[in-house]
């Protein structure tokens, strides 16, 4: 039943990834990203029946995760646009593209689980769907900052990654200590407030977050 | 190696923190910033070299193992100390100048110095620390501490660079943190009762046993190479370099170049190296990574405009020698004629151009810092005839040239030339040293045109204009201090033997195990 059930979120986030890629309008894609946020958050969840020492990690990662990043996001893209620059493939190929990367992705590392498990264990299920979806959201995470041309967007890509790390932590080592620790101090949410802070200096002085823009600098 | 416990280990990192939060609280103007960046950078020193002198017979470390100092780490340790100090002490007049030209305000003195002193702090914390996570989250500091600065001017072209620091460094350590994850979860069910599977010491005593398996191996190392390459400027993950170190404030530049770029070798040596003996493909992979580096940043010097972006792109083919000499050193471990020899010089000399490096990097960067303040101009092209007017910063500049380049009787050369003799002792690899001899020959003129145009060229309209004159001595006396240095390590390499030594076999027990 709880394997069931991990599996089936650890689908979802694969759903919102694409979501938080492929909505046009910032915000939305934020909104999808604080659902991704939850649903990750209630993986963690489910595991800390088996190592209670995860509740930690899902206090924590409720308030960087689901609270503050989408905050981040949000007062950001009020301070400049909701709506994405044209991606670098266009709307419909890029849509097409993650599709087709989403699924040869998920089915490689969902086949070849035994290249990728660190341990027997983390071949059998829900471990080995969990593994496939990180590596996969990782990929989809990679794929969105480099086709995006909305920096905001390539913060959106970056949290994506961010998140498929994590899923393949607590998926791999769930029953160790460590892991709590782990999860905890790689939040990407300094990082993630600094990008968008830089991010609002370039909309100011370029008047635009078109990362096509930023071409002052070459070679 | 006896260990022992030390608070060194602790506050080698804690004092420069300590500092950094006190000038952010209590530093209401620019004097009391510059002594309590001075004082806090002074004493930082002072332990490093405490630090470093005790790491010579003995093993330091803290917190039950979590921070660890042996000889390598001591090394490192007093070189990002020392820059930091010359860099605390050049800024004084940097940014009272700034101030004067109306750049910068007294709030932003403050910034300055704090996120300096922090990002300083978190450098120094990567040497100390014995945990393969918190290692990852140091080095994501580093980035984090000096983002800010990076785009400090607040400009387009700061703004722009300051931005492709942050993602790509973030996006790239990312891959670092996955390759993690996957050793600590392939490390952590073969523990023992009591030992800590994130200690780098421990991992890599598993890694030994061959009980990770292969493909998690592989695919960590991948993951490293990527994620701590990106921060160590390797190429092809290089391209935030050029443009931070452009459009920093020279101060940073110098510590970005200087001693930041090292950090991420320093984790490479950490990690990768460990895996050196289970996969031989590893170390050609380093070798082959580390030519390309220096190829393409020496090419890169002969389109360069900008007098910052041509030493950035230099550090780039430099870091090519470092990652060079790393990857040699793993080439052969142990069963060939001589292959123990040349797998010492290798790492010998990796670790000897870092220091060198270090210092001639930062000897540019402040000659470069000293002449864009008092004229105002990056451009090449634009500079002429500074020589007569800067004579100090000239001297300087034309030494670190000649360093850098390998030139005889300058330490550059005695690290370049280990390398390149590691090269020839370790058989079949003597290709790498021809490649390596001639990038050199290539710096070599670059530089020559470099030097020349700027400080001997014909004398450009501006210099008989205006009154340009030589900086003073607060921003010249760490400049001839590292120029001494220069010499010193060149004339009399052996000054340095004994620390190398010691550092260059600690990094072996990583790659043989121990």
């Amino acid at each position: 039943m709880e394997a069931k059930l991990i599996s089936t979120l650890s689908l979802s986030l694969i759903i919102t990834s694409m979501a938080i890629i492929e909505l046009r309008n910032l915000r939305y894609s934020a909104y999808a990203y604080l659902l991704q946020a939850i649903v990750l958050c209630s993986i963690i969840l489910v595991f800390a029946k088996t190592n209670p020492n995860l509740y930690y990690w899902v206090i924590v990662a409720v308030i960087t995760k689901v609270i503050l990043i989408p905050t981040f996001l949000i007062r950001y893209i009020n301070k400049t646009t909701d709506q994405e620059i044209k991606p670098l493939v266009g709307y419909l190929p890029s849509i097409l593209l993650a599709l087709m990367i989403m699924i040869i992705f998920y089915n490689l590392t969902h086949t070849q689980a035994n290249f990728i498990a660190a341990t027997p264990e983390a071949t059998h299920e829900p471990f080995r769907t969990n593994l496939a979806v990180s590596f996969t959201i990782f990929i989809l995470g990679l794929f969105c900052i480099l086709v995006r041309r909305d920096a905001i967007k390539t913060v959106h890509g970056l949290c994506i990654l961010e998140n498929g790390i994590h899923l393949s932590l607590v998926s791999l080592a769930p029953t160790l200590t460590e892991t709590v620790l782990i999860g905890m101090v790689t939040d990407v949410v300094i990082a993630v407030y600094l990008l968008l802070y830089v991010i609002h200096g370039v909309y100011v002085k370029f008047g635009s977050t078109d990362t096509f823009q930023l071409k002052t600098l070459k070679w | 190696m006896p260990e022992i416990k030390s608070l060194y280990c602790i506050l080698i990192f804690l004092i420069p923190a300590l500092t950094s939060a006190l000038i952010l609280v209590g530093g209401i103007n620019s004097v009391i910033c510059e002594l309590l960046a001075f004082l806090g950078m002074a004493a930082t020193f002072g332990v490093s070299i405490l630090a470093f002198s005790e790491t010579q017979t003995k093993i330091l470390i803290a917190m039950n193992g979590q921070f660890r100092m042996d000889a390598l780490s001591g090394i490192f340790g007093v070189l990002v100390s020392l820059i930091g100090l010359i860099v605390i002490l050049y800024s004084f007049e940097y940014i009272n100048q700034e101030k004067e030209r109306g750049v910068l305000d007294e709030g932003r003195t403050r910034s300055f110095y704090w996120q300096t002193m922090l990002f300083i702090s978190t450098m120094l914390c990567v040497v100390a620390t014995n945990n393969i996570i918190m290692l990852w989250v140091l080095i994501e500091a580093t980035t984090l501490a000096s983002a800010i600065l990076v785009a400090f001017y607040w400009n387009k072209e700061a703004l722009e660079a300051g931005y492709k620091y942050l993602m790509l460094l973030t996006v790239g350590i990312s891959f670092a943190l996955f390759g993690c994850v996957l050793l600590y979860s392939g490390a952590a069910f073969h523990v023992s009762g009591g030992e800590n599977p994130l200690q780098i010491t421990v991992i890599s005593a598993i890694a030994k046993k061959g009980l990770i398996p292969p493909s998690i191996v592989l695919l960590s190392v991948a993951f490293f190479i990527v994620g701590f390459g990106t921060k160590a400027g390797i190429a092809p993950f290089h391209a935030w370099l050029p443009d931070a170190h452009a459009e920093a404030p020279s101060p940073i530049s110098v510590l970005l170049s200087g001693v930041m770029i090292k950090v991420g070798i320093y984790a490479l040596i950490r990690t990768i190296s460990m895996f050196y003996s289970l996969f031989s493909i590893i170390s050609l992979f380093v070798v082959i990574l580390g030519l390309f580096t220096m190829i393409l940043g020496v090419l890169m010097l002969f389109i360069q405009e900008d007098i910052k972006r041509f030493l950035a792109y230099s550090s780039v083919s430099q870091i090519g020698y470092i990652v060079l000499g790393f990857g040699l050193a793993g080439i052969i471990v142990g069963n060939a004629p001589g292959a123990k020899e040349g797998t010492y010089i290798a790492m010998y000399g990796s670790i000897f151009h870092i220091i060198n490096h270090a210092i001639i990097k930062s000897l540019l960067f402040l000659c470069a810092g000293a002449v864009i303040l008092r004229t105002g101009i990056r451009k090449i092209e634009e500079l002429g005839g500074l020589g007569k007017k800067m004579p100090v910063t000239s001297f300087c500049f034309f030494v670190a040239s000649l360093a850098i380049s390998g030139v005889p009787l300058l330490n550059g050369f005695m690290s370049k030339f280990t390398i390149f003799l590691a090269g020839v002792k370790i058989p079949g690899m003597i290709w790498t040293t021809i490649i390596a001899i001639l990038c050199s020959i290539l710096t070599l003129a670059a530089f020559i045109h470099v030097s020349y145009r700027i400080f001997m060229g014909p004398v450009v309209g501006f210099v008989e204009k205006f009154e340009i004159e030589e900086v003073p001595l607060s921003m010249w006396l760490g400049m001839i201090f590292l120029c001494i240095l220069c010499f010193l390590f060149g004339i009399y390499p052996q000054i340095i033997y004994p620390f190398l030594n010691m550092a260059t076999n600690i990094a072996l027990q990583v790659i043989k195990g121990g």
